[in-house]
């Protein structure tokens, strides 16, 4: 397009730019009591606190005990018992040790293995 | 603060006082701020009933941000801009399908301005070629020549520099002095104005 071509057509869009202007859409009655509903409907839900969840048996006896340092504590503990349990048999005493060892129910031993006196 | 007294409020003092529960402050936001947010989805999308559906949820997220608002990041009309074209964008999309020929004309809010039939026109026409331009174009052409926006604003609405705004607008403009030429010749009128 030739330059003053273009410069004439550039200056006609301010017609159209000035018409589009006093064209403007309005939003409806409707609309604006949509977004008022909508802007209430917010501060309702930001002014009402989060309901309270009921806890569970597992979560209260969690809380009863203390809540996570108790829990440590406990599994620490356990942990513990598992290892002597399962550990100290064969750490702590060799074959010398083992014959001070006192069986004080041989009647149950000898019954579980079907014997008779 | 009465609902009378808010005349002169900042539009981010406003929304302090919304996030506070002040019933007053919604209603002066919504009727200054829902006018210029449907004018503006209206020349992004052509088609009144999408615009409305795009006003209102740019609202409602105008509202939900209101606890989060950080003043002096960015005004307030220049969030709001920003969410409607976002929404306007993801809006034609979806609606490449829908002819031009299909689009309805705004059914009521027509501003007391319509002083003549040219003018109508004209707006019709210019609405049409805006709706031919690609979404960005469009974008910067609006907030520039209709909703009269200075170019570092539109940079900051965008997120584009202020020379990335100027290429896009003359380019749109362009497009659109080609596409309304185009219109007058298939008319057979030629525009006086």
């Amino acid at each position: 397009m030739p330059m003053k071509d273009e410069e004439r057509d550039m200056n006609g869009l301010e017609a159209y730019f000035d018409a589009a202007r006093a064209e403007r859409a309005a939003p409806s009655a409707d609309l604006m009591a949509r977004i008022i509903a909508d802007a209430q409907a917010v501060q309702m839900a930001a002014r009402s606190p989060a309901p309270r969840r009921r806890a569970g048996l597992g979560e209260q006896f969690y809380r009863l005990i203390g809540g996570w340092p108790a829990m440590a504590g406990l599994a620490t503990a356990a942990v513990a018992g598992v290892w002597l349990g399962t550990s100290l048999p064969e750490g702590l005493l060799g074959p010398g040790e083992a014959a001070y060892l006192v069986d004080v129910t041989p009647e149950l031993a000898f019954d579980l293995a079907g014997g008779d006196f | 603060m009465p609902f009378d007294a808010m005349g002169e409020t900042p539009d981010e003092a406003l929304l302090v006082l919304f996030a506070n529960g002040d019933g007053a402050a919604a209603r002066v936001l919504t009727q200054r701020l829902t006018p210029r947010v449907m004018a503006h989805a209206y020349r992004l999308l052509g088609q009144h009933a999408e615009a409305e559906d795009v006003t209102q949820e740019a609202m409602l997220r105008l509202w939900k941000q209101a606890p989060d608002w950080r003043q002096g990041e960015a005004k307030v009309s220049t969030w709001l801009y920003r969410v409607v074209a976002n929404l306007c964008i993801d809006r034609r999309r979806r609606m490449r399908s829908v002819a031009l020929d299909a689009i309805p004309e705004p059914e009521d809010g027509r501003a007391s301005a319509a002083d003549t039939l040219q003018d109508r026109a004209r707006a019709e026409a210019l609405q049409a070629a805006l709706d031919g331009l690609p979404d960005r174009q469009r974008q910067a052409v609006v907030l520039r020549h209709i909703e009269g926006l200075a170019n570092p604003e539109i940079a900051a609405i965008m997120e584009i520099t202020v020379e990335a705004v100027e290429s896009l607008t003359s380019r749109g403009k362009r497009a659109l002095a080609a596409a309304l030429t185009e219109r007058q010749e298939e008319l057979g009128y030629a525009d006086e104005g």
